[in-house]
């Protein structure tokens, strides 16, 4: 198996672990998928370090498994599990459904894609294809779901997207200002976190559709 | 040390020392002062790029031209104003009850939320300096991020359930867009295709501009709209404009002013670096047209809601809106005069909107409550001074003819039909007429009319000269005085910075 067989591998499995947390409810599953998908954008940076020699990709790399693939989802369980809610509910838009708009999705992700600078180059143009369609699918999650745990895992999955984007256009941005946004991932996870805690003190609930006071 | 370092020392310092525990009088002498070296320094930076040198620090990542020293300037100045205000502010916040419930504290500020405060108001303050004065892309993007997160518990501070609700549209309205502007980060870096190597520079604005030519137009495209929708959606400009009405409304408003003003030029500045970036690749039509497009909308959107409003923070909030969109679309234009229409527009909304928020602020305090029905009609009689002081507010951030706002206007207005955009121009015009009739109506009801019946209505607070009223008519003489003089130094950065915008390669 060379690098670029690795490294579609990796990038379908992460549109696969989106499809996965579209398809479900319950939240820890969710969480843990999100932590898988990490993992894997961490191997796709490791395979292009390795096939491209860029050495500061197994620090980007290492990032990514270690927070996201490790710290977010253990904060995040933390979480579910201190205001002990564990499922989604009833989504705005039923699970079958959803997963044909989301298989739309995909298809558009990889016609937009097909335009791009190098997508005559097949890996780029899989992965390029695959992170726009996961972020589709991401602000599909975002607008569909009720429970702000699953939106706070739209929002990651995302982000996950775009570095994927990164890695497969660009071969990664420079270190310093991939530290940065890495740091500021993490403060934001954390803030969300917070103001999860305290919406869930004051309504006893974590519905983002009782959040709906504010109009006009 | 630069200046340039020291510009961001001073308040990520001031922020560190309103953590600990201490007495009021340091939290606000360390507040006030620190903003107000920050705002000497920035005029000391803007001095040093005026007598004809680019300050620079951390190999070219950071460097302030024409466009940054305008806006590092007006950032510095509307922190310096919130740190003022926020004296008076939290003072009489601590002394007002609320209203007994039995869950909750019968004190409004309690001491953790004032350490909060009193460490992220500088925390915010820094972020937009930075966000100033990067020419990285990606420092840039850090840099914005960091004003969300700082100002999020700040949108969350009264800890009610709308404030709650608030801060989670603000934060996840705020990721998802600033997620969309780091891939349109990405998608600009990966048009240049490697050519400028992966060192820290070649995400440099200086060097992206310089290969425009080499650059995908495909990728740019895709690049510019995906940025524009992100940044876009940190200045409010609608469709993406739905977080602010909410946050401004909750928001105590000395954190309100930072994101109305500061955060606003923040964002208008990250649009204006992507558009001159698309335009030295693909001509001015594309991006142009794309704020053109964004800049209208967002006018001709904030019209109903200023007609329809229920809440005097709100009202102010669409209003933020509308100037937002008048910027964007002085921008799109691409004549030079609109430019140099945008940019006075610009700061003459920074001199003039903290008038209104801190006024605003004073009413609310007051009467207890911003929503207008609490309130009631008839507040000239019962509390004159800060009526009448939002009355002056009101009267020049809708444009009226002495004050400077009307002749900013004016300028885009008349470059505008002189150019190519008569239609969008002459809409454009039918809304800025409404949006002023529509904000004197809201004005009428509030300010005029009989008061209420004494017995069904709560009392308001009697008004006497505090800081915080101290400030605000500080903020009443700099909105009205700057209609008729600016310091000839500003109006030079506004000519630089028109320049940095309108130099064609």
């Amino acid at each position: 198996m060379t690098a670029d067989d690795v490294v579609i591998l990796c990038a379908a499995g992460m549109l696969v672990s989106v499809y996965l947390m579209v398809g479900q409810k319950a939240l820890f599953v969710a969480i843990r998928l999100y932590g898988v998908q990490s993992v894997l954008l961490g191997v796709v940076a490791v395979a292009m370090a390795l096939s491209e020699h860029r050495s500061h990709l197994f620090t980007s790399a290492a990032l990514t498994i270690g927070l996201k693939g490790l710290l977010i989802p253990w904060f995040l369980m933390r979480v579910i599990d201190r205001i002990g809610i564990h499922r989604e509910i009833e989504p705005y838009v039923n699970i079958p459904s959803s997963l044909l708009i989301c298989l739309g999705l995909t298809i558009v992700g990889y016609r937009v894609s097909s335009g791009l600078a190098e997508a005559d180059h097949a890996v780029t143009h899989h992965v390029v294809g695959v992170s726009l369609s996961m972020l589709l699918m991401g602000l599909f999650l975002m607008v569909s779901r009720r429970k702000a745990v699953t939106q706070i895992l739209a929002l990651l999955s995302v982000e996950n997207a775009v570095f994927l984007v990164a890695l497969g256009a660009t071969s990664g941005m420079p270190l310093v200002v991939e530290l940065g946004i890495s740091f500021d991932v993490i403060v934001a996870v954390l803030v969300l976190g917070i103001l999860v805690h305290r919406i869930v003190d004051r309504f006893e609930s974590m519905d983002v559709s009782r959040l709906s006071k504010l109009k006009g | 040390m630069t200046l340039l370092h020291w510009l961001l020392v001073v308040p990520a310092l001031t922020a560190v020392l309103g953590v600990p525990r201490l007495p009021r009088w340091v939290k606000e002498v360390n507040l006030v002062g620190g903003l107000g070296a920050t705002f000497a320094l920035s005029l000391a930076v803007a001095r040093e790029f005026l007598a004809g040198r680019v300050p620079a620090a951390f190999a070219d990542a950071l460097r302030v031209d024409g466009l940054s020293a305008l806006v590092l300037v007006l950032s510095a100045f509307v922190g310096l104003l919130s740190g003022l205000y926020s004296v008076g502010y939290l003072r009489r916040n601590e002394e007002r009850r609320r209203r007994p419930r039995p869950q909750e504290p019968v004190r409004l500020v309690t001491p953790s939320r004032r350490r909060e405060f009193d460490a992220l108001v500088p925390l915010y303050v820094f972020a937009m300096l930075l966000v100033c004065m990067s020419n990285n892309l990606g420092i840039l993007w850090i840099a914005v991020e960091l004003t969300t997160l700082a100002s999020v518990f700040l949108v969350a501070f009264h800890n009610r359930d709308t404030s709650l609700e608030a801060a989670w549209k603000y934060l996840v309205l705020g990721s998802l867009g600033l997620a969309f502007a780091l891939l349109g980060t990405v998608l600009l870096f990966a048009s240049a295709r490697g050519s400028l190597g992966d060192g820290m520079s070649s995400l440099n604005w200086t060097s992206l501009v310089a290969a425009a030519g080499a650059l995908h137009p495909y990728t740019l495209k895709l690049g510019v709209i995906f940025a524009m929708i992100g940044y876009g959606t940190k200045a409010g400009l609608a469709p993406m404009h739905t977080w602010k009405p909410d946050a401004y409304r909750e928001a105590p408003s000395p954190a309100g002013v930072l994101m109305a003003v500061g955060m606003l030029n923040g964002a208008v500045y990250c649009l204006l670096r992507v558009h001159l970036i698309a335009r030295a690749a693909l001509g001015p039509e594309f991006s142009g047209g794309l704020l053109l497009g964004l800049g209208l909308l967002s006018v001709a959107v904030a019209t109903p809601f200023i007609l329809i409003q229920w809440n005097l923070k709100r009202l102010l909030a669409y209003s933020s809106v509308e100037h937002a969109g008048i910027m964007a679309l002085g921008l799109g234009l691409g004549v030079e005069a609109a430019t140099f229409g945008a940019l006075l527009h610009m700061t003459y909304h920074t001199l003039a909107k903290p008038l209104s928020f801190f006024s605003a602020g004073t009413l609310a305090q007051l009467h207890g409550s911003s929503d207008l029905d609490v309130i009631g009609s008839g507040t000239l009689a019962r509390t004159p001074v800060a009526s009448t002081l939002f009355v002056v507010g009101a009267l020049i951030v809708t444009g009226s003819p002495p004050f400077g706002l009307f002749f900013s206007e004016l300028i885009i207005l008349r470059a505008g039909f002189g150019g190519e955009h008569t239609l969008a121009i002459s809409i454009f015009l039918g809304c800025l007429v409404l949006l002023f009739c529509g904000f004197f109506y809201q004005l009428g009801r509030v300010v005029l009319g009989p008061p209420p019946e004494s017995a069904t209505w709560k009392k308001p607070l009697a008004e006497k000269l505090d800081a915080g009223a101290a400030t605000t008519l500080l903020t009443a003489v700099v909105a009205v005085v700057s209609a008729f003089y600016l310091p000839s130094g500003l109006l030079a950065l506004v000519h630089a910075a028109a320049g940095v915008v309108e130099a064609r390669p």
